[in-house]
């Protein structure tokens, strides 16, 4: 077919130049203002599948192509104590209350070794689909959670962008305009979802997920509803306020409130039928346990199962910023992880789904080498951040940093973690230029 | 100086100052502010008359009884770990576990009073705006139940905000190296001569009082040592400055030598142009939420600074300036929870809110009182806003005004389970009454659906909401009206009217 054969109703030129909003009100669904909501979803995905098959690029749905899993360990996860080096004499001698021996790891090889807390991922790693990056950071390291975290999640060093690395994703390469092409399971939204066109959509509770409504009359009540919760089809120029960049909260640039409040008051619309529809639908037979992390991951797996189009979800561990007394709240952390992410894998291949899956993890930095006088680790630089899932290709990668050669008591970066973000992006989420995501191309890593 | 607004004022200003200087109110109290004309309205907000002790502490709180508590904590301990020190280490532990759990079940309970305590003052007080400032330095020196345990210290903080609101930033940073729960929470106490602790002077530089950019790591670097020997005695609960663990030797902040302790570098930092113009942002961004012109920031700053960081001549200048009620002002800001749920109460006149519901509502929307989720206190602004916690708003009103009768679904039981607290309630009440629909929106006002529309628009949103909106309202109300317009059809109005976008904003 030639580059200018067009689908009639989503050629690439009407996705160019429409708002996401005129897309979804455009001539498909009938010029009313007014649409009944199951028929609108329906339709409006239907209507994406079906362009997206004509279109040079990839498509946007999760349906049937990848996923990425994105873990964020909140708080600086202690990298060393992780993939412990246990026969490092500086590591043991750093160390003396914290330091694991070869009785407290799994071990991998002569030098490094698993947490005795995650006997799921060794067993992982040593059936293949878990890789190990170590090393990982970025250049002029900053020390402040709110800071590094930032950085990770804009992939920014420079700490200055307003959009995130996912949310330049799901602008540059995923077409459409399918709100749920990522989802994050977080309170609030997460600054990597932060976007010029699609922040993607954040949710807690799928039952919860939708206006509780049971007066009379109700699909008329929910007409009214729907009619209010949508963005104005009068243009807004001067209407509204010129609000300092939003991006980086999940909001979409150069938004005022308003616009603001109206674009999530429609994405919720849109997305809550597609989910609650699928989170009805399946259960899993795989037990999960109370963590706030594994029950996630269990919504994440239902909704795979489901076939919901989502392409990236996003999930939060916290409590790793362990300055105090680390030894058992650090290990704990570690089993809920291994725990949660066994559960996870297990419910993924019994769907069948587990080679369609990759999940990684990322914390805004490590802790430094010597443990400090309360029995726990200050905040540090680099560190080490897995990758699992049944394509990863098991082994531990980057080079294993020196603990004599540190900065300033810290361990030196030797991997850029932009790496492991080009390596998923081009690799695993297919797309073919990685520019505009990240700014230019970062080596790429054998993980995938 | 701001250039000053007029002492006469409408009631949509009128509106706007009580949302912004406080938590909003409904018809009555607007206008009673109103009535009193702009300087007197700002004058009753920065000076309340309302006593700082109008809402007594719970029992435990009161410092004699909670210092006492504590002794006597500390006797069980000393007297357990004797008892358990003959037994075998299983069962030891088993003991030990016992012990400590106890401690927690009371720490649990305490902790969900003292939320209900200060949720209870920001609805009922006379003195919205101080409570405000309570909330904005809660947010500012961030401390959190979950890490302090200890919510008797939570309160003494809350006391220490409240009676220094209006009071001197400086004065206020000094007294916090002092506060228990602050030292608790950023490990203040184990910082130790020869081993300091950076925590406390990293977050103090780049979030009490200069953010980044303004000192360098060897500023914190020194700091650190300054702010070692400073801890808490858990038998009176006071923080003192322990000598012995202080290291004297001299320290080089901000380029200054000298064997500086905690206070000196605290002096140091305050002898900076930054944090002038650091707070004065921070409160403009806090009650006007606008951009600000950095010369404006010089202004403010430079009378900041030389009026000894007084708050209250800032806020005073703030509210009766004529940027404050710009029309770009009005309506812009997105409620944080704690405004959303108290607004909403307010409006529908509720004095007392069903049982549970405030706890829940904060839970659900991302902000419980005493528990901000980090050192940095809340993300505010659009922050609040997703696809989930704007659903729980509409939902929130839903059961509120009694237009949606699934009160057995509001509460998702599992999720509001958070780490340290007791459970949440496991579901709203039933039997919630309601609102009084018969005082709000009284019959005759029923006769004519587009009068009752223009009634509820004028108590929820103190004014224009967009033409096909309020069009909307009307075509639903017409549509309801049947013979008789009963209050259940105004609870389902009212309930349509709050699942808008344009509730959000105040």
């Amino acid at each position: 077919m030639s580059p200018d054969a067009q689908h009639p109703l989503l050629s690439t030129h009407l996705i160019a130049m429409k708002t996401r909003r005129e897309f979804l009100r455009s001539t498909v669904l009938g010029a009313s203002a007014c649409w009944t909501l199951p028929m609108f979803v329906e339709r409006t995905f239907a209507q994406l599948h079906e362009g997206a098959k004509d279109m040079a690029t990839q498509p946007v749905t999760g349906k049937d192509g990848t996923i990425l899993v994105v873990l964020q360990l909140a708080g600086g996860n202690d990298g060393l104590n992780t993939l412990v080096p246990y026969a490092d004499d500086i590591y043991q001698r750093s160390r003396p209350r914290l330091a694991k021996k070869e009785k407290d790891i799994i071990k991998l090889n002569d030098h490094l070794g698993l947490n005795a807390a995650m006997p799921y991922l060794g067993s992982l790693f040593n059936e293949g689909g878990l890789g190990i990056v170590q090393g990982v950071g970025y250049p002029n390291p900053n020390r402040s959670h709110f800071v590094s975290t930032s950085i990770w999640e804009t992939a920014d060093p420079s700490n200055r962008s307003t959009t995130g690395w996912l949310g330049r994703y799901f602008d540059n390469a995923c077409p459409g305009a399918d709100p749920t092409v990522g989802i994050s399971f977080n309170k609030s939204q997460p600054e990597s979802f932060g976007a010029k066109k699609n922040p993607g959509v954040c949710l807690t509770s799928p039952e919860l997920y939708k206006w509780l409504y049971s007066g009379g009359e109700k699909a008329e009540a929910e007409e009214f509803f729907a009619n209010l919760n949508q963005p104005d089809d009068a243009p807004t120029d001067g209407a509204s306020i010129d609000m300092p960049a939003g991006g980086k909260t999940g909001s979409v640039v150069g938004e005022g409130n308003l616009e603001f409040l109206e674009r999530v008051a429609l994405d919720a619309q849109v997305s809550s039928a597609k989910i609650l529809e699928l989170a009805s639908k399946h259960r899993t037979s795989v037990r999960y346990d109370g963590t706030p992390l594994a029950r996630n991951l269990n919504l994440v797996a239902r909704m795979i199962a489901g076939g919901m189009p989502t392409r990236v979800y996003y999930v939060s561990h916290g409590g790793f910023d362990t300055h105090n007394q680390q030894a058992n709240s650090h290990d704990r952390l570690l089993g809920q992880l291994d725990s949660a992410l066994k559960s996870f894998f297990t419910d993924l291949k019994e769907q069948g789904n587990d080679k369609r899956v990759t999940l990684m993890t990322f914390s805004e930095f490590g802790r430094r080498v010597e443990e400090n006088a309360s029995a726990g680790t200050d905040h540090g630089k680099a560190s080490c951040l897995f990758v699992a899932g049944g394509n990863v290709k098991a082994g531990i990668y980057g080079k294993q940093p020196s603990l004599s050669d540190l900065s300033e008591g810290d361990i030196q970066h030797t991997v850029d973690f932009r790496s492991v973000y080009d390596t998923l992006l081009e690799n695993w989420l297919n797309v073919p230029d990685v520019k505009p995501i990240l700014g230019s191309q970062f080596p790429k890593l054998g993980f995938i | 100086m701001l250039a000053r607004a007029d002492d006469a004022w409408t009631v949509g200003e009128a509106a706007h100052l009580l949302k912004r200087a406080g938590f909003g109110g409904c018809p009555s109290e607007i206008e009673a502010l109103h009535a009193l004309g702009r300087k007197k309205a700002v004058a009753s907000l920065v000076s309340p008359a309302e006593p700082l002790d109008a809402f007594p502490v719970p029992a435990w709180a009161v410092e004699a009884q909670a210092v006492s508590d504590m002794q006597e904590r500390m006797e069980q301990r000393k007297k357990m770990q004797a008892e358990i020190a003959s037994l075998p280490p299983e069962q030891a532990e088993v003991k030990k576990k016992e012990f400590n759990q106890a401690i927690q079940r009371v720490e649990r309970m305490q902790g969900l009073e003292a939320q209900g305590w200060w949720f209870r003052r920001i609805l009922k007080t006379s003195a919205p705006l101080r409570e405000k400032m309570t909330l904005f330095w809660h947010d500012h020196f961030a401390t959190s139940i979950q890490k302090v345990k200890a919510p008797a210290l939570l309160i003494w903080q809350n006391e220490l905000f409240r009676s220094k609101s209006f009071g001197s930033f400086r004065e206020l940073t000094q007294s916090i190296l002092f506060d228990p729960a602050m030292v608790l929470y950023l490990d203040v106490q184990n910082s130790k001569k020869g081993q300091p602790n950076e925590n406390f002077p990293r977050e103090v530089m780049e979030l009490f009082t200069l953010g980044e950019g303004h000192y360098t790591e060897q500023d914190i670097h020194e700091a650190a040592k300054a702010f070692t020997g400073y801890q808490l005695n858990r038998s009176n609960g006071k923080v003192f400055h322990n000598r012995r663990q202080w290291d004297d030797a001299p320290k080089t902040v901000f380029g200054k030598t000298g064997p500086f302790d905690g206070p000196q570098v605290i002096d140091l930092i305050f002898q900076q142009a930054e944090p002038a113009r650091f707070m004065v942002r921070k409160v403009w961004d806090f009650f006007v939420s606008t951009p600000l012109d950095e010369h404006v920031v010089e202004d403010l700053a430079a009378r900041f600074r030389s009026s000894d960081y007084q708050m209250a001549p800032l806020l005073n200048e703030i509210f009766l300036s004529s940027d404050f009620y710009a029309p770009a002002v009005i309506r812009s800001q997105i409620k944080c929870p704690v405004q959303y749920l108290v607004e909403l109460l307010k409006e529908l006149e509720i004095a007392d809110p069903p049982n549970g519901f405030p706890l829940v509502g904060q839970q659900q929307l991302g902000q419980t009182l005493f528990m901000p989720p980090n050192v940095a206190g809340w993300d505010w602004g659009k922050a609040w806003i997703n696809t989930n916690t704007l659903l729980s708003r509409y939902n929130l009103a839903g059961y509120l005004t009694k237009g949606s009768a699934d009160a057995e679904k509001m509460v998702d039981g599992e999720r509001n389970r958070t780490p340290g607290m007791a459970p949440g309630p496991k579901s709203l009440p039933q039997k919630w009454p309601g609102p009084d629909y018969e005082k709000i929106t009284p019959r005759p006002l029923r006769e004519n659906p587009t009068a009752l529309v223009d009634a509820l628009i004028q108590r929820f949103f103190q004014g224009a909401v967009p033409m096909k909106a309020r069009e909307s309202f009307i075509d639903f109300a017409n549509a309801k009206k049947g013979i008789i317009f009963t209050n259940r059809e105004v609870a389902e109005l009212c309930h349509l009217m709050l699942s808008t976008p344009y509730y959000q904003l105040t």
